[in-house]
């Protein structure tokens, strides 16, 4: 049995989920986001000194040329930050990245696609879990932009409706029914009977939890760790309960 | 003045939604209404036979949709009440004959004639053709049958008719929701069979306007082209009187929700 020599492996692979900060670019100004970013550094250098940021080139009309990239990130890293990659675009963007060589951070996908307003009620939710950011290292979280407060639903979610939370936690005072979809990159509370389908943390927030008023759901998950109930176990239907994450294990209790 | 415009619709098919607009019509008219009721179902025509005037149909609705016949050429007169009129299907097209403005074309035609109810009964499915029969209406009668399938259909229909509706887009006073159970039957509910009012209530969120009870009748009446309401002696058609009623406005107490009891007789002898 040599091979219990050399058990270990040189190294272990793991996703981890890590808050990261994104640069969006509102103009092409090399100095002026130099200054900008600068002045947040000096404001917060515990926050944002050597953070490693993403940058966000969706929201200019044209993507720049590689040189004026360049010279974006390089206001970028003058300020204190250090660029690790670029947000997610279009098919533009990622030829952009490869020349750049930096990776796409496809995270940024759904939470920055250029819709500016108020999240719709009804919103198309990514089904699947977003890839994990590929960071080189764990690092600060990202600034928490202040209290965006909660998404409340009045009523029922009807089978076949979906109701997506972005950035926030969702509040429903009815009935989630069978077939139907609750989801939010916060927590969700559910003060009717959930007898669909519950997803917190969309986004990857472990701490994200579901709390519900009469327990009877089809699937429950929270940062992409689901559980589905063929049989709802019998000391859970019914009850109120909180599911939350106890590492990658779902956890469900009755309140 | 303007029509009420009430759909009769259930997502799921064969529950009894052309059975109920044909009840609901004839009620209404019978309560003094002038009413019209319109088969949404093209392709598929059927209130015809269960309003017992098939053979009296010459044009119908998706003619004059298209403006190929005007709406007093194909409004057939009930043989029973004189202010009820139903607008047949078109047995030789299907769905896609009907267009939004064609239907709102119709709707506010029997409006401007005085029609105090338009009675819709919609295709099942949740497709082009229940999506028009809905699109304008004021009240719905959602039709659902004591069973876990139907009862999924309708709650997706409910999602619907407060989303893809005229009223819900225009942000108008939502419609104005029914639920009507059908096929009910208090002994198989007694013993676990079937859900019973309270289940659905419960998994719906909302009340019931009716439960109309499972009943040979129905069958009976509909072979024979009359509107089981017309048969005052049947359990159901006294059931879909108490609904009319309710959708007007009355309150009345729920009847045959429970077995019914033996009399003393039938204990004694069997029966």
């Amino acid at each position: 049995m040599n091979a219990s020599m050399d058990a270990t492996d040189a190294c272990d692979l793991r996703f981890g989920q890590v808050g990261l900060a994104c640069v969006r670019v509102r103009r092409v100004d090399a100095a002026a986001l130099c200054d900008e970013l600068e002045r947040r550094v000096r404001a917060a250098p515990q926050m944002f000194a050597r953070a490693a940021v993403v940058l966000d080139l969706s929201h200019l009309l044209d993507l720049p040329d590689d040189g004026t990239v360049d010279a974006l990130l390089e206001a970028v890293r003058s300020a204190g930050m250090l660029p690790v990659g670029l947000a997610y675009g279009t098919s533009e963007t990622e030829a952009l990245a490869k020349r750049m060589g930096l990776p796409l951070i496809a995270k940024f996908r759904a939470a920055y696609e250029p819709a500016t307003g108020a999240p719709a009620a009804v919103a198309p939710a990514p089904r699947s879990e977003p890839a994990p950011a590929p960071t080189r290292e764990p690092i600060l979280a990202a600034p928490a932009s202040g209290n965006v407060g909660a998404q409340h639903h009045a009523g029922s979610v009807r089978s076949g409706q979906q109701i997506y939370a972005r950035d926030r936690d969702l509040i429903v005072t009815g009935a989630v029914a069978n077939g139907a979809e609750v989801i939010a990159d916060g927590n969700i509370h559910i003060y009717g009977g959930l007898r669909g389908r519950a997803m917190a943390g969309a986004q990857g927030d472990e701490k994200a939890r579901i709390y519900v008023s009469d327990f009877r759901a089809e699937l429950v998950a929270i940062a992409g760790q689901y559980r589905v109930f063929e049989q709802i176990p019998g000391d859970l239907e019914g009850q109120s309960v909180q599911c939350w994450l106890d590492g990658e294990k779902l956890m469900i209790a009755r309140l | 003045m303007t029509a009420e415009i009430i759909v009769v619709t259930s997502g799921k098919g064969g529950v009894g939604k052309t059975t109920t607009s044909a009840s609901l019509a004839t009620g209404l008219a019978m309560a003094g209404k002038k009413v019209a009721v319109i088969d949404f179902d093209v392709g598929l025509r059927n209130l015809d036979l269960i309003m017992g005037c098939e053979r009296r149909v010459v044009y119908d609705f998706v003619n004059v949709v298209h403006g190929e016949a005007t709406l007093k050429q194909s409004l057939i007169k009930d043989k029973r009440y004189d202010n009820l009129y139903v607008l047949a299907a078109s047995q030789t097209r299907d769905k896609d004959a009907l267009t939004m403005e064609g239907v709102e074309k119709v709707l506010d035609g029997l409006s401007e004639d005085g029609f105090d109810y338009v009675v819709c009964d919609s295709p099942a499915g949740i497709e082009k053709g229940a999506h028009l029969a809905m699109y304008f209406a004021d009240h719905a009668v959602v039709v659902v049958n004591p069973e876990v399938s139907s009862v999924r259909d309708s709650d997706r229909i409910l999602g619907l008719l407060a989303s893809k509706t005229r009223r819900a887009e225009k942000g108008e006073p939502p419609i104005t929701q029914h639920l009507l159970l059908t096929r009910y039957n208090p002994a198989r509910v007694a013993i676990g069979e079937m859900l019973s009012v309270k289940d659905v209530e419960e998994i719906l969120g909302i009340q019931v306007v009716g439960v109309i009870p499972e009943s040979e009748n129905v069958l009976t009446a509909s072979n024979n082209g009359i509107p089981v309401i017309v048969d005052a002696n049947s359990l159901a058609g006294q059931a879909y009187s108490d609904t009319v009623a309710r959708i007007l406005g009355e309150e009345r107490p729920l009847r045959f929700i429970d077995v019914p009891k033996k009399g003393f007789l039938q204990r004694v002898f069997g029966g």
